[in-house]
């Protein structure tokens, strides 16, 4: 028997990565319930996606729209830009390629996972996030320059 | 000189995109092909106040607010006739036509005093403004004003729905934020089409399967008729999507 590549790009075969999440065993991570909502899309699974959105969300989702995006379009690949974890929260953000009516499309997100009862669910997400605020410092006149000359920034870099 | 008119029943205004209220759009389900239409209204319109009142408030990437009205509305293409246009040019439900048919021309979504250019027919319509048509607006008010109160009361009514509605769409459908952007900055204005499923979602509406099944086959006989004509490719798109949609959850346990 041969093993397919799992769908969501993660190099292993779907047998050893996301078929047993969708045929019902718990995701040992946010990430790993990400990607397997992915393969969910890849594979028309669409019960997959539906059961595991929190309660909060449940009746939010329009199963019918999501059906016909799985139909139409071609998934590419799916790109985990960060994952994190802290307690029962997650936080994944991601990027999909895929082609939908001959062109070229991207779905960036940032989504919120919560871990119930050992179970994780996606609970929310921002599409294309915006990154973390810049901060920019201000440095006076006759302060130290932060290029670490040792010198006044009025006498460096500032001048 | 007071504004006169008479309907001449030339059929010419029963074409393209109709605006319902909610409760004619449920009832004609099997009639019209069913979209949400939103429109952005600019701080400086005449009608953004009452365009608050009926609609809702966005406030935009650059800051600037703008009310957004979302009209439940027949969607078709501005030559299609209304399905219930018939051959002799008169309505065929003319008893049971929805409210935005009776109140023609007058148009609750701008105030009652800002109706007067409303009553000058279009190019190609046939409305009769001569001597010998009724007044029908004088001093900034309209004389029969029934049907105009019930289409405006109906609207207002609905509008904790739409409301209710905008914020589903806002959370779940950010990037179209920027298409109300787009549509804020040009000079036209414009119109961005949302579907009949994101709205029966968003609304918890427990009549979701029977108005699904009633929309299908309208869909999909739209999406037929328009496969062909380049023109018309974005309504094709938009009816052969939501016909599957549809389909999908007519046959929802």
């Amino acid at each position: 028997m041969t093993s397919s590549a799992c769908p969501c790009c993660s190099g292993l075969s779907f047998e050893t990565c996301c078929g047993p999440i969708l045929a019902g065993a718990p995701a040992a991570t946010a990430e790993a319930l990400m990607r397997s909502r992915y393969t969910a899309f890849v594979r028309h699974d669409l019960d997959h996606v539906e059961r595991t959105h929190a309660p909060e969300i449940r009746e939010d989702f329009n199963r019918a729209e999501a059906e016909r995006v799985a139909d139409e379009c071609d998934w590419q690949r799916l790109d985990v830009l960060r994952a994190t974890e802290e307690g029962d929260e997650g936080t994944v953000e991601f990027l999909i390629q895929f082609r939908r009516d001959g062109q070229d499309m991207r779905h960036h997100e940032r989504a919120s996972f919560r871990r119930i009862d050992g179970q994780w669910f996606y609970s929310a997400g921002e599409v294309n996030p915006k990154g973390e605020p810049r901060r920019v410092v201000k440095v006076g006149r006759n302060e130290p320059c932060p290029c670490g000359s040792g010198k006044k920034f009025k006498a460096c870099c500032g001048r | 000189m007071e504004p006169r008119f008479a309907c001449t029943a030339c059929g010419k205004c029963c074409h393209g995109l109709l605006p319902l209220t909610l409760t004619d759009a449920v009832a004609h389900a099997v009639r019209f092909p069913l979209a949400l239409v939103w429109t952005v209204m600019r701080s400086n319109a005449k009608s953004y106040d009452l365009a608050t009142r009926l609609g809702t408030t966005v406030r935009l990437p650059n800051r600037k607010t703008v009310a957004v009205l979302i009209q439940p509305s027949a969607y078709l293409p501005n030559h299609f006739p209304c399905p219930a246009l018939q051959p002799d040019n008169l309505c065929g439900i003319h008893a049971d036509k929805p409210s935005r048919c009776r109140t023609m021309p007058f148009y609750p979504y701008r105030e009652e005093k800002d109706q007067a250019d409303l009553l000058v027919p279009r190019k190609g319509w046939e409305c009769d403004v001569s001597a010998e048509a009724p007044v029908v607006y004088r001093n900034h008010a309209i004389l029969d004003r029934a049907d105009f109160d019930r289409e405006r009361a109906e609207l207002l009514e609905q509008a904790p729905v739409m409301r209710t509605y905008a914020d589903y769409v806002l959370k779940y459908m950010p990037w179209i934020v920027n298409d109300l952007a787009k549509m804020a900055a040009a000079p036209a204005g414009g119109k961005l089409v949302t579907s009949l499923s994101s709205f029966l979602t968003a609304t918890r509406r427990t009549d979701a399967r029977e108005l699904a099944a009633a929309q299908a086959p309208l869909m999909q006989a739209l999406a037929e008729r328009t496969r062909n004509d380049p023109a018309l490719a974005d309504f094709h798109k938009n009816y052969a999507g939501w016909a599957k949609e549809m389909e999908r959850l007519a046959q929802r346990p």
